[in-house]
């Protein structure tokens, strides 16, 4: 049994309706039958935020985040940018709310003052340097980012001000609250200093190669586009990383830039491969008047172990430096989607029972509880997409496997014959008052007096006389 | 019933698991039982996994079943799946020890394992494996581990083992049965045919694919090859199953010779009570004899009345012929105990009270002499209908558990258990499983689960589902819907019974598999007491009741009466007072069992009880049974005069005229006891008592199978064949369905209504007593503390608040200030205060006593933990030592040692530091209540609606107290808190709301279209003022609601009332979202 469903957060029109973050969804239902809700996301939030971190670097280096729905930005000494704060904070609002984002900012001279001012005073609030007091004074205690069960109990003392709170003395306020409490007064008023974890831009996987002078020989690009992988390779392995996707890009000296992409089927960092999967593909690129720069970039990299070198030439050959290439090769001149590989699909339907599965992907990552195909249950090496209509059937009733059979204009007389395999229709796709105990197919594996074998079935049962049950051939064996 | 088809071959189905194999059987018992019968099926073997559950179900549709002199027969087997990799076996026990052997080792297997599960190895079963016959059903794959454990199997056991065969259609169906008969000829362990069922028909199938999706948490989408590849694991004919096995000869035929040694049927587990000890020399009806005399005249001082020497005469022959002496022994013998050795108060409820023998006993407290108490013991025992005497007893609930404990210490837990209760898969929980299974999302499913109100219900309606805003016609919606509908009813889970225990003589575990519950050191046996009262085993309920813990605790308190009786029990209380009537024809009944209901309150002025009898009917009418056969208002008219009292007759050729009248004498000829219409159905609809009892029996089962309808013609037509108007059939017939299982047995009504006549005699004449003991019983009834500390503010009980000088953790009686009172004055107990706990206040009350006097006392030295001391000062009891709310906290919160030191440790070293005064903010008075009822639920300081009674006026709303003058149909307003909301299943979508302000409280009946217009501001707020129009019909107020004001916000404001000038409200995203007054919702 899970746990209760509850509202994470709720939307303006929502709040208006009486609903609140943390009420039963249940409850909330109840209350709203038309309510829309959707599964909240913290990580795809968390994502969002830190992108929002990401951008905000326009404004300051310096910014921290402040989970879930917050942010610090240290603009000490970047405001003259923007001629003062004022004008830096309408920038930043503009920003903001050309991009749709609903938000309330503040700007003082600690991250407590700024965060209570933004949460509970006027939005937009900067405080003058040095008072900031006074604008905390009238604020609420959940502005000093206290305890939830701490600011109800201080609230609960008729404390319903900050500036009911300075005027306590240390000791007593202390005792009674929590030095944690005290740390957040402190930290609001400048008392005491607040770390901020500020993240810092994110290192991108990049090389850059610049030449003297400019090269559009098809060699030299060969050679360049190695170089340049070298290079990054090299920063891939001391870090224990490999890469699923490169992409090349050709600055010409005219300004332009061409890019070339390529992708592995299993993340790597061999330069020399790398650069033989863009040779073919170079020949596409038009060097114009000559190409100064080269850069790549490393794409969808995760950690992959290192692998000593190999001392033993002897051993046999495995899949990364024998089959992975040649998938790359076939991968990089069909297309991706050309190569693939057949994977179980849990299904009783036969032509349901394969998928296609990326060719060297292991295979908890097509379909995680698929259990191999049972050896048990004989399937032909060769399904036909479309089953075969088949005439001239002879069987006995209710469900003896044909004695004869008519297909493609032959006549099979069946020598052996196994069966039937019963498999029910996959009745959660239909109606469910169309859902009938003869929607069937009884399965026949049949040999005929050439030796031939057969894949074949009926659909349905005999037993209404004026719709006799249809005969297909579903398949081959070798 | 389908024709049975003649077939050459016979086929005895031996592998058929019921929806008792949880998740995994798809069909109820009796479907598979019915089902096998229709087909010609010789035997139908029940084996669920590692479980007898639903055996006995089997067992009791194989009784109902018509002889036709060839009827089927239900074996008892069990498919035993072991723990260590032994393949799983299907065993059916030959003779009644076999069966013994069976549930001792199915208990070995269940004890040792987590509640509802089994552990069992191959060596368990060797010790318990003579006289079992033993089926091996092979595992999917036959490989060598299979035949060496064959080989092992049929060579330790030495005969009767087969290997059971099936075919299911699966890939070289034909190649396994070679295979299978190769290996059964090798292992001298022959091949029987079985089909290996899970359902009785195919169209099963989607449902068994359902429940494998609930059973492997996963969606149909995800399930793959763990759903079964097609329908075939049905119940097959004879004739199918001999074309199946054709070239296996004998496979078939066998099935019935295993069939036909099954030696044991579950009819032969005859109860053997358990031997009480009784006096040397004395057998045990003769020790019941004298202990029936004695009580006889314990009852009777003035000597016992003829009509009680003849009754108990007839009753103990009746008794001593039946051979149930020890039952009554052992009856007898937990209620002296409880009584005298424990001091617990404790009463007879059912049938038993119409039994002279167990009311001189002391079990029951029906005096049969009383007129209109002609009681008949044939309701409790009779000859013919041969089932053993069940008898409940209520014991005051806190101290049940005492009671239990005697009872396991008596007989040992060997041959003591509670019984199971099934628990069924109701309308949502159906639907929310199927929903998720079938991959809709859990918002659609939660809707779907909403449309359904109560546990009840016939499933889920397409207008409910239109509402939510869901098309009922889409496929995928439909699919659930479907399939839902045929999930309701199925067994989810056993749990135990809150007190049935079943007794016998000889060891419980050889009777039935006792497995674990949930709670530590209990077990409960498989079975619940259907199964019990259909196998003729004993049952005692040792049931718990909330107000005979009130009622005893309020004899504590109670002066002697004016004769000097110290009132210890309920027999002491003086009988017929009509003070007590009086003021229950007002309706004035907030905490009096059973009465206080708003249904009930509005149905006492208007029946106007004027004697015990009376009572006995308010009990009984009020229950969804009269009501929904539309018998109440009958009654009622007839009862004032209104209406002629006619009793219906049959036409003269058919039977005599007054047929009915000693049937419905003394309702006014209307039917409103349960066996009243049991006796119609027999007198006039002509059932035999068979039927009728199958009727009684499937009326208490009615929710599980619906077989119910099946009488339904048999009934209507019977009565209308033998002259009477089809409406008053159909009346009849509608009420024995809203019986259903809540229907009240007269002697059952009589019970409670002698806990309705003491309670409200204690109310009338102690309120100060009955408040007390009411609160100090918490939770039970109807009403919360705030209610039913107003009710006896209004009855002129002074009442004080917890304090911590004089509060004792239950709320204790004080001499009252005003000489001119008669009653004493209420003193709070602490446990009025939310989070306070009873072991702290117990250490703190014998620290207290020792001497603690100032303020620093009570901090430093009362061994009061830091939370608790906080939740004192928050609950303002500290208001008698000078200290205000605030000052109380602040100086608490100053008196902590350490800071950040576990909270709700005893502050050992603590001491007092001198600091500077801190001037806290005065704490307005609308504050000071809003904190009341967030520390103690409700507020002796004023009513919380009294500080808005301006802004109401300025909105012409009405104080509830004025609504009794205003007259019939008068457009009105009131408003209040919202204290009860309830929407009863009887009443479509009517939804009931009960105001509260400072004056009184007002009924509201909100009907369909303005609940469904106003559904959110309806079900959500906690202040509200309604506009309606006024209906005032025989004493009974209500106001049907027509619009709705949301005064909610109202109450938060009065927590954040200001009280610090200058203070800003925090913006609202920041305000906390919480409710001053928590409604009861009853849906």
């Amino acid at each position: 049994m899970r746990a209760v469903r509850r509202l994470a957060a709720v939307s303006l029109e929502a709040a208006r309706l009486g609903l609140h973050a943390g009420q039963k969804a249940t409850d909330a239902l109840a209350l709203v039958p038309e309510l829309v809700t959707a599964e909240a996301e913290p990580e795809a939030d968390a994502a969002a935020l830190t992108a929002l971190a990401d951008w905000c670097v326009r404004f300051s280096p310096a910014v921290a985040i402040d989970a879930p729905d917050g942010l610090f930005l240290d603009v000490t000494g970047v405001d003259h940018l923007w001629d003062g704060e004022a004008p830096m904070l309408s920038d930043f609002r503009r920003r903001l709310a050309a991009n749709g984002l609903p938000f309330r900012c503040a700007i003082a001279d600690t991250p407590g003052a700024a965060w209570a001012l933004a949460h509970f005073a006027e939005d937009g609030t900067i405080a003058v340097p040095g008072e900031q007091a006074a604008l905390l004074a009238p604020l609420p205690p959940a502005a000093l980012r206290l305890a939830t069960e701490t600011w109800a109990q201080v609230e609960r003392l008729g404390l319903r001000q900050v500036g009911q709170l300075m005027a306590i003395p240390r000791g007593p306020f202390a005792r009674r609250f929590g030095r944690a409490a005290l740390t957040r007064l402190d930290q609001a008023l400048g008392r005491e200093a607040e770390a901020l974890t500020f993240r810092r831009p994110p290192n991108p996987w990049f090389a850059r190669l610049a030449f003297a002078e400019p090269i559009s020989a098809p060699e030299d690009m060969a050679r360049v586009a190695f170089d340049v992988a070298a290079r990054l390779c090299a920063r891939l392995e001391t870090e224990g990383q490999g890469a699923r996707r490169f992409e090349v890009c050709f600055h010409r000296v005219d300004g332009q830039a061409l890019p070339l992409a390529i992708g592995l089927s299993l993340p790597g960092r061999d330069p020399a491969r790398i650069a033989k999967l863009f040779a073919p593909k170079l020949e596409t690129v038009d060097p114009g008047f000559g190409i100064e720069v080269v850069t790549l970039a490393a794409q969808d990299v995760e950690p992959i172990s290192g692998r000593q070198a190999r001392l033993d030439h002897a051993r046999e050959a495995t899949v990364a430096d024998g089959l992975a290439p040649l998938v790359d090769r076939l991968v990089n001149r069909l297309g991706e989607d050309r190569v693939w590989r057949a994977a179980p699909v849990e299904s009783h339907v036969p032509e349901l029972a394969a998928g296609r599965a990326r060719p060297l992907a292991p295979a908890s990552r097509t379909c995680p509880q698929a259990r191999p195909w049972d050896a048990a249950a004989p399937r032909p090496t060769r399904l036909f997409r479309r089953p075969e209509p088949l005439e001239g059937v002879m069987a006995l009733t209710p469900d003896d496997p044909p004695s004869q059979f008519r297909w493609r204009g032959q006549v099979h007389r069946v020598r052996r014959a196994e069966g039937p395999e019963r498999i029910g229709e996959e009745w959660w796709k239909g109606g469910i008052d169309d859902v009938r105990t003869d929607h069937l197919r009884d399965y026949y594996r049949v040999e005929d007096e050439a030796g031939a074998r057969f894949w074949l079935f009926r659909a349905g049962l005999y037993g209404d006389p004026a719709v006799p049950p249809k005969w297909w051939l579903h398949g081959l064996f070798g | 019933m389908v024709e049975r088809s003649p077939h050459s071959v016979r086929y005895a189905e031996l592998q058929a698991a019921t929806n008792f194999s949880f998740l995994q059987g798809a069909s109820h018992p009796w479907e598979l039982v019915v089902g096998a019968d229709a087909l010609g099926i010789a035997a139908i073997g029940i084996c669920d996994r590692n479980s007898l559950a639903g055996v006995v179900r089997a067992w009791i549709a194989q009784r109902d079943l018509p002889d036709t002199g060839e009827k089927i027969r239900a074996l008892t087997g069990c498919r035993l799946d072991f723990a260590d990799g032994t393949p799983s076996l299907l065993v059916y026990p030959s003779d009644r020890e076999a069966y013994g052997r069976l549930t001792r080792l199915l208990t070995v297997g269940q004890r040792r394992a987590k509640k509802a599960a089994c552990e069992l190895t191959w060596a368990d079963f060797l010790d318990h494996a003579e006289g079992q016959l033993t089926l091996v059903a092979p595992p999917e794959r036959l490989d060598e581990a299979f035949e060496a454990s064959l080989r092992r199997i049929s060579g330790e056991l030495r005969g009767d083992v087969w290997l059971a065969a099936a075919r299911r259609y699966g890939p070289r169906d034909l190649q396994r049965l070679s295979r299978l008969a190769s290996l059964a000829e090798t292992n001298g362990a022959p091949m029987v045919a079985t089909n290996d069922v899970l359902y009785h028909g195919p169209e099963r199938r989607a449902l068994q694919d359902v429940l494998t999706c609930i059973r492997e948490t996963c969606t149909i989408q995800e399930a793959g090859l763990r759903l079964q590849a097609n329908a075939e694991r049905h119940l097959k004919s004879p004739t199918e199953m001999a074309r199946l096995f054709a070239r296996f000869p004998g496979a078939v035929e066998r099935s019935v010779e295993i069939a036909e040694r099954v030696g044991f049927d579950l009819g032969q587990l005859r109860y053997e009570y358990p031997d009480e000890p009784v006096p040397p020399g004395k057998t045990a009806i003769q020790h019941l004899r004298d202990l029936a005399w004695a009580g006889a005249d314990w009852r009777y001082p003035q000597g016992v009345p003829e009509k009680v020497r003849k009754l108990v005469t007839y009753e103990l022959d009746l008794i001593e012929k039946l051979d149930y002496p020890n039952y009554f022994l052992t009856v007898h013998d937990i209620v002296r105990h409880a009584r005298d050795e424990l001091k617990i108060l404790c009463q007879g409820r059912g049938s038993a009270a119409n039994s002279c023998v167990c009311y001189c006993l002391g079990v029951t407290a029906v005096d049969p002499t009383k007129e209109d108490q002609d009681l008949l013991f044939s309701r409790f025992i009779s000859e013919n209908r041969g089932e053993p005497p069940d008898i409940d007893v209520d014991f005051e609930h806190e101290r049940r558990e005492e009671v239990m404990q005697y009872v396991y210490g008596r007989y040992g837990r060997d041959r003591a258990a509670i019984v199971a209760t099934v628990i069924h898969y109701r309308p949502r929980m159906a639907i929310r499983q199927v929903g998720k299974a079938l991959g809709l999302t859990e918002d659609i499913t939660a809707s779907l689960a909403n449309t359904v109100w109560g546990s009840y219900g016939d499933g889920v309606p397409d207008a409910h589902i239109r509402q939510t805003g869901i098309d009922p016609d889409a496929p995928e919606i439909r699919r659930a819907t479907t399939i839902a509908q045929q999930l309701l009813g199925f067994p989810r889970h056993l749990s135990q019974h809150v007190g049935g225990y079943v007794l016998t003589k000889r060891r419980l575990d050889e009777t039935v598999p006792i497995g674990n519950a949930a709670m530590k050191d209990r077990t409960f046996i498989e079975w619940d007491k259907d199964d019990i009262e259909a196998l003729q085993l004993m049952k005692v309920d040792v049931l718990a009741l909330g107000m005979l813990t009130a009622l005893k605790r309020s004899f504590d308190m109670l002066p002697p009466l004016e004769d000097g009786t110290v009132i210890t029990d309920i027999a002491h209380i003086p009988q017929e007072d009509a003070a007590v009537y009086d003021m229950l024809c007002q309706a004035d009944s907030v905490g009096v069992f059973q009465v206080e209901s708003r249904a009930q309150m509005s149905m006492l002025p208007r029946l106007k009880p004027r004697k015990f009898y009376d009572l006995v009917v308010e009990v009984a009418i009020v229950r969804p049974g009269p009501i929904q056969g539309d018998m109440v208002h009958p009654y009622l008219r007839r009862r004032s005069g209104l209406e002629p009292v006619e009793f219906p007759a049959p036409s003269p050729k058919h039977g005599h005229k007054d047929e009915l009248k000693t049937v419905l004498r003394k309702t006014y000829g209307v039917p409103l006891f349960q066996e009243q219409a049991m006796r119609l159905a027999i007198t006039a609809a002509e059932f035999s008592d068979d039927e009728a009892d199958g009727l009684r029996r499937s009326m208490a089962t009615f929710r599980a199978d619906g077989r119910l309808w099946t009488y339904r013609e048999k009934f209507i037509e019977g009565m209308a064949r033998r002259g009477y108007a089809r409406d008053f059939a159909e009346r009849c017939f509608k009420q024995i369905e809203g019986f259903g299982s809540y229907g009240f047995p007269e002697s059952h009504a009589i019970s409670f209504a002698l806990l309705v006549y003491a309670s409200a005699w204690v109310k009338r004449h102690h309120p100060d007593a009955f408040c007390a003991s009411l609160l100090n019983s918490q939770p039970m009834g109807f009403y919360q503390p705030a209610q039913l500390v107003r009710d006896a503010k209004e009855h002129g009980v002074e009442v004080r608040p917890p304090d911590v000088q004089a509060s004792d953790w239950d709320c204790t009686l004080e001499p009252a200030d005003d000489p001119r009172t008669p009653y004493r004055a209420l003193r709070l107990g602490l446990r009025q205060i939310k989070g306070f706990k009873e072991k702290e206040a117990l250490e703190f009350m014998e620290r207290r006593a020792a001497g603690l006097a100032t303020v620093e006392d009570y901090v430093l030295r009362s061994g009061l933990s830091r939370r608790g001391l906080e939740l004192l000062a928050e609950a303002d009891a500290f208001r008698s030592l000078g200290l205000s709310r605030r000052d109380a906290l602040w100086t608490v919160k100053g008196m902590a040692d350490e800071v950040g030191a576990e909270k709700t440790a005893p502050l050992v070293a603590r001491q007092a530091v001198k600091e500077a005064q801190v001037l806290l903010p005065f704490m307005s008075q609308p504050k000071e209540v809003a904190e009341d009822y967030r520390t103690t639920s409700l507020s002796l300081k004023a009513h919380p609606v009294s500080f808005f009674r301006q802004d109401l006026a300025r909105m012409r709303v009405v104080p509830c107290a004025a609504l009794k003058d205003l007259p019939d149909r008068r457009r009105v307003s009131v408003g209040g808190l919202v204290l009860v909301r309830q929407r009863p299943g009887t009443a479509k979508g009517v939804v009931f709301l009960t105001l509260e302000d400072e004056t009184g409280i007002a009924n509201v009946v909100c009907w369909k279209d303005a609940f469904e217009a106003n559904r959110r501001l309806v079900m959500s707020a906690a202040f509200l003022v309604v506009h309606g129009q006024l209906q005032v019909a025989e004493g009974v107020i209500h106001l049907v609601a027509e619009r709705f004001t949301d005064l909610s916000a109202k109450l938060s404001e009065m927590r954040d009332h200001e009280d610090a000038p200058g203070a800003r409200p925090p913006p609202p995203h920041a305000r906390m979202s919480s409710k001053l007054v928590r409604s009861r919702d009853f849906h």
